[in-house]
This record gives C-alpha cells, sequence and structure tokens, in this order.
C-alpha cells in the first residue's frame, strides 16, 4: 500500500482556517481557568486579532498561482481567498459588535466567540472545498456552530425558537444535499469535482434522471442555505430570533460560503448539461428572490425583520450573477461593457469572469452594509422588549439624528448602500453584476432587477426617513455607547463610502480573485 | 444477490418518508428522526453505489456521514431542550411566537 503524496505544501492553503481553529481552542482552553466574575473584555479582541491574522493571510494566498491541494479534495485559488476575506471581514465587525451585546445580557463567554471562530473556519473551507464529502463536512462544520450560536441566549423563547428552527430546515437541507451528491456519486463513480466532467457526460447519455435528480437536489440544499425563494421561510424568524451579532455573522458569512460553494459544483456539474438547465434553474431562483424578498420586506416595521428579507432580495442579486456565469450562447446584443474587454480573451470568458468579480465585490459589498446595520440595531435595542416584540420596531430610530448624528449618519450610509445608492459600495457591486448580466445578454432579468432594487429603496428610506424626520419619543432610554460597536461602526461606514466612492486597492485584488481554479 | 435497484428503491423510499415527516409531522422529536431518517437513505445510497462501482469512496462516505449525523443529534437535542425548557412543550405548531 503506497501512501498519499501530501506535502506541507498542501497545508498552506488551510492557514486562515487554522488561524481561526488555534485563536477558538485558545479561547475555549482559557475559559476553564476564568471564574465566573472575572473580566472577559480580551475575548473579543484576541477573537478581531484572529480574524485580522487570518485575513491577511488569505490576502498573501490569493497571488498565489491556482493549484490542486490535498490530491484534489481541495482547491487553493484567488477565489476562495477573496472569499475567505470577506468572512474574515465579516467575523471582525460581528465580534466587535458583540461585546456590548453580551455584556448587556451577562452572557460574556469565551464559548460565544469560540464558536464564531469555528463557523467562520468552516467557511474558509468551505469555499476552497472540491470534492462533495469534503464539501458536507465543512458545510456541516460551519452550519452547527451557527445552530448553537442562534440558540445561545437559552433564557429567552425566541432564540431557543430560532435555533430549533434554523436546525431543522438547516439539517433537511443538509440531507437534501446529501443524497443528491450520493446520486451524483452514483452516475460518475466520483465525487471530486476534477474527476467529474467526464462520467457525467458519459451519465447524461446512459441515465440522464439520475443526474438531473441529483443535480437538482443539490441546488435546493444550497438554495436553503444562500435563502432564495421558494427555500426562504426560516430566514426572517431565523434572523429576528438570533442574538444580532449572529444574524451578522450569519446574513454575511454563511450566505457568502454557501455561495462560493454552489458556483464552484455547478460550474462543473453544469458543464456536460445541456446548458439552457442551470442557466433556466439560477434565472427563475434569480427571479423569484429578487421579487419575493422585496416585496415582503416593503410592509415590515420590525427593522431587524426587515433587513432579514433584505438579505433574501440581495440573494437573489447574487444569483443573478449566478445565473450570468451559465450564459454559453449570448443573444444577438452581445457587448462587453466592462473594462475588462481589454484584457483580452474570447468575450464569454471575460463576461464569465467578470461576473465572478461582481459576485464576490457583492458579497463584500454586502458584509460591508449589512454587518454594520445590524451592529446599529444591536446598539438600540434593549432585552426588555425583546419578548414583546417592540425592540427593534421603526420607532427605536426616530429622531436618532439628534441624539446620536454619528450613528445616524452611519445607518443612513448601510441603507443607502443595501439599496444601491451612489457614492456608496452597494452602487459599484450592483453596478458590476447587472453590467455582467447584460454583457451576456440577459437583459429581461437585469431590468426586473434594477426595478425591484428601486422598490427595495423605499424600505430603506423609510428608515432613514424616522431617523431624520422624526422627533425623539417622550421617554426615551438613553443610548450608551461601547466601544466595539463605535469601532465596528467606524470601519463599515468608511469602507462603504470609501469603497463607493475610490475602489483603489481592492479593486486590484478584485481582478485576481475572478480566477476559478480549473475553469 | 439482491439487485443494486432494490437497494436504490429502499434508499429513496426512506428519504421521501423522511421528508414527508419533517413537513407534516408535529412533534419535535419526530420531525428530528425524519432527518436522520433522510441522512442514512443518502447512507444506503453511498453504499449501494459503492458496491455498483467496486470502489471506496462510498463507504468511507457513510462513515463521514454518520459522524456528522452523530454531531448533528448532539446540537439538536440541546436545542430541542432548550425550547422545552423555555415553553413546556416540544409541539411544533406551538413554537411560533414571531409573527409572519
Amino acid at each position: 500500500m503506497t501512501l498519499p503524496n501530501i506535502t506541507l505544501a498542501d497545508f498552506l492553503p488551510l492557514l486562515p482556517a487554522l488561524i481561526m481553529v488555534v485563536g477558538a481552542s485558545i479561547l475555549l482552553l482559557s475559559e476553564v481557568f476564568l471564574s465566573s466574575s472575572a473580566s472577559r473584555g480580551y475575548q473579543a479582541v484576541l477573537t478581531v486579532a484572529t480574524a485580522v491574522a487570518s485575513g491577511l493571510t488569505a490576502l498573501g494566498l490569493m497571488f498565489e498561482p491556482p493549484h490542486a491541494v490535498f490530491l484534489g479534495y481541495g482547491v487553493l485559488d484567488p477565489f476562495s481567498s477573496f472569499l475567505t476575506l470577506v468572512v474574515c471581514v465579516g467575523l471582525a465587525l460581528a465580534a466587535l459588535a458583540s461585546v456590548s451585546f453580551l455584556r448587556k445580557r451577562g452572557a460574556e463567554r469565551g464559548e460565544f466567540y469560540a464558536l464564531m471562530l469555528f463557523a467562520s473556519a468552516g467557511m474558509s473551507l468551505l469555499a476552497m472545498s472540491a470534492e462533495f464529502i469534503t464539501l458536507f463536512v465543512n458545510l456541516e462544520v460551519l452550519s452547527v456552530a451557527t445552530y448553537a450560536l442562534t440558540a445561545y441566549l437559552r433564557r429567552g423563547t425566541r432564540p431557543s425558537e430560532a435555533g430549533f428552527k434554523y436546525f431543522i430546515l438547516g439539517a433537511f437541507s443538509s440531507a437534501v444535499l446529501l443524497y443528491g451528491t450520493a446520486l451524483l456519486y452514483g452516475a460518475t463513480g466520483t465525487t471530486k469535482l476534477a474527476d467529474m466532467a467526464g462520467p457525467l457526460s458519459q451519465a447524461l447519455a446512459t441515465a440522464p434522471a439520475l443526474v438531473y435528480t441529483g443535480a437538482i437536489l443539490v441546488a435546493a440544499g444550497f438554495a436553503f442555505k444562500v435563502a432564495a425563494v421558494p427555500f426562504h421561510m426560516w430566514t426572517p424568524d431565523v434572523y429576528e430570533g438570533a442574538p444580532t451579532p449572529v444574524t451578522a455573522l450569519m446574513s454575511a458569512g454563511v450566505k457568502a460560503a454557501a455561495f462560493a460553494a454552489m458556483v464552484r459544483v455547478f460550474l462543473t456539474v453544469g458543464k456536460g448539461m445541456d446548458p439552457h438547465m442551470p442557466l433556466a434553474l439560477f434565472s427563475t431562483l434569480a427571479l423569484l428572490t429578487m421579487v419575493v424578498g422585496n416585496l415582503l420586506a416593503i410592509p415590515q416595521r420590525n427593522v431587524k425583520r426587515m433587513l432579514a428579507y433584505s438579505s433574501i432580495a440581495h440573494a437573489g442579486y447574487l444569483l443573478l450573477g449566478v445565473a450570468a456565469l451559465f450564459v454559453t450562447a449570448p443573444g444577438e446584443h452581445f457587448r462587453i461593457l466592462g473594462a475588462s474587454a481589454l484584457t483580452g480573451g474570447t468575450p464569454l470568458d471575460v463576461a464569465r469572469s467578470d461576473a465572478l468579480r461582481g459576485i464576490l465585490y457583492y458579497l463584500l459589498a454586502y458584509t460591508f452594509s449589512a454587518v454594520g446595520a445590524f451592529a446599529l440595531v444591536s446598539a438600540l435595542e434593549r432585552r426588555e422588549d425583546e419578548d414583546k416584540g417592540t425592540a427593534w420596531d421603526l420607532e427605536r430610530f426616530s429622531g436618532l439624528a439628534q441624539r446620536r448624528p454619528g450613528w445616524a449618519f452611519a445607518m443612513t450610509a448601510f441603507m443607502l448602500s443595501l439599496g444601491g445608492i451612489p457614492p456608496t459600495i452597494g452602487f459599484m457591486s450592483k453596478l458590476l453584476i447587472f453590467q455582467s448580466a447584460i454583457d451576456v445578454g440577459l437583459v429581461g432579468l437585469t431590468i426586473v432587477a434594477v426595478l425591484s432594487s428601486a422598490a427595495g429603496v423605499y424600505y430603506y428610506l423609510r428608515v432613514v426617513v424616522y431617523m431624520f424626520m422624526r422627533p425623539v419619543p417622550e421617554g426615551a432610554q438613553t443610548l450608551e455607547r461601547s466601544w466595539g460597536t463605535e469601532v465596528a461602526l467606524v470601519i463599515s461606514t468608511v469602507a462603504v463610502v470609501l469603497l463607493g466612492i475610490i475602489p483603489g486597492r481592492v479593486s486590484e485584488w478584485l481582478a485576481h480573485a475572478g480566477t476559478l481554479f480549473g475553469q | 444477490m439482491v439487485p443494486i435497484t432494490y437497494y436504490l428503491l429502499l434508499a429513496a423510499a426512506l428519504f421521501c418518508m423522511g421528508m414527508f415527516g419533517v413537513l407534516v409531522r408535529t412533534n419535535a422529536l419526530v420531525v428530528f428522526m425524519c432527518v436522520e431518517l433522510m441522512l442514512n437513505a443518502a447512507n444506503l445510497t453511498f453504499l449501494a453505489f459503492a458496491r455498483m462501482h467496486g470502489d471506496g469512496i462510498g463507504h468511507v462516505s457513510a462513515f463521514f456521514v454518520i459522524a456528522v449525523a452523530a454531531a448533528e443529534a448532539a446540537i439538536g437535542l440541546a436545542i430541542v431542550i432548550a425550547v422545552f425548557r423555555s415553553r413546556g412543550t416540544v409541539n411544533v405548531d406551538d413554537i411560533r411566537t414571531m409573527k409572519h
């Protein structure tokens, strides 16, 4: 028997995840030696430091040439490294917002931050998985940690309810995905994405039903994870009931990692198929998700729930980008609007790598804006109102501009960015996605996207109206400041505005990040 | 030897039963068992195909799935206990404080 040839270089791509796991282990072990009244302020700092170290490592890895590692069970490519960077940004901001949130509830424990780190390690690994079982295990690493985080505040009724719903539907979707994987394995005899393309086209000739059933089940599993309509039912309840910093991490990290895995899987699985199949699948999902997400968000007075529906809508815009990846025969009006038309390659390759870039930039933009918005929501809410359900009402935002002008300004920036209004990062990222979709000829779908995002502006701007044009309600409680939330708000506001005006270095990194291994 | 189709049909039946159970049953523990049923249907499919292809990947996959299912069960039961402590019931229909 020969041992597989695994060298030290194979461990290099794991470095960001390893750093996070080490940080999590330190937090878990240090908790053993602390008395229950000991100061735990260092824990958030340690988490942020770990996230920064891990993010910088990922940034360094982005410039490595794409290659397979661990005998093809994983890949290191700029796409996965950029995604790890996005996850680290979300993790750091969510950890900063957790400080005062946990302190107010007397729930400051190392386990919370450790679980966040484990979940992020799972997200990072999921982005680089290139084999179905590896993918399933990493998906579960991040899911199981997030289930525990959702139900972390055991005493309230809402977190346990949210945790329960998330767990049941999460486990259900994992099982669906796994069964789809088993069918694809049966059709091709391999679980590695790299080896799958050849056997897949043979299997499509002999047993097409098996392949299509498998692919559809895998797609349904992913659609649950990214909260695409019609698999979105769990999202509002889970996002509302989960502790707000966890909601922030969920909306940014879990979604980003699931999108990355979905793109990687379907670019391979979709290859042998009739190209109309994946295109039709993702276009339909995108259309439903954009329209339904925005329509359901409009009547919401609960800001946290509104952000949950808005996250569904944003998944729709991202799915538009995914659909653009599967256009193989562009229509009449095919032309390249993007700047990368100058870099050469066939028009379709250019358009595809533009779409990949659009997806990644959108994920980064959404991370900054949504995590910032959730951080502000967590700063305004009070524990006592949670069971009554008024903790996140729009009234909370009344007159915020007079009480805390800085916060009101930050929230305005996030809302404009989520709505896709210049000069914010949200505008730039929407522009990239819509442009790449038009480049490949998905004009109709893009028009729907633009119209539904215009409808979205209504509910985003309503928050701004409440902050600036409503009087401060009588008997409003004093708003406590905490360093963690302030730092998170400053960083995300600066990023949202600055990256919207001068993308600078980020666009340079992004130029690399459109490269996917084996494509 | 039993033909592979029988195994696959059994697995598909188990999967559908599990899926149906998750969607219609109201007791949280039964719902939870149905999810396990779905995971094991996937396992059976993996094993049947592994035998057909005559390779080891399917077998190894089943072990990974068993390990993951165990971790999921631990978290899931803990959450069910938390729900029971805060409400005194594990009926899915009663677990809806949040408005739709």
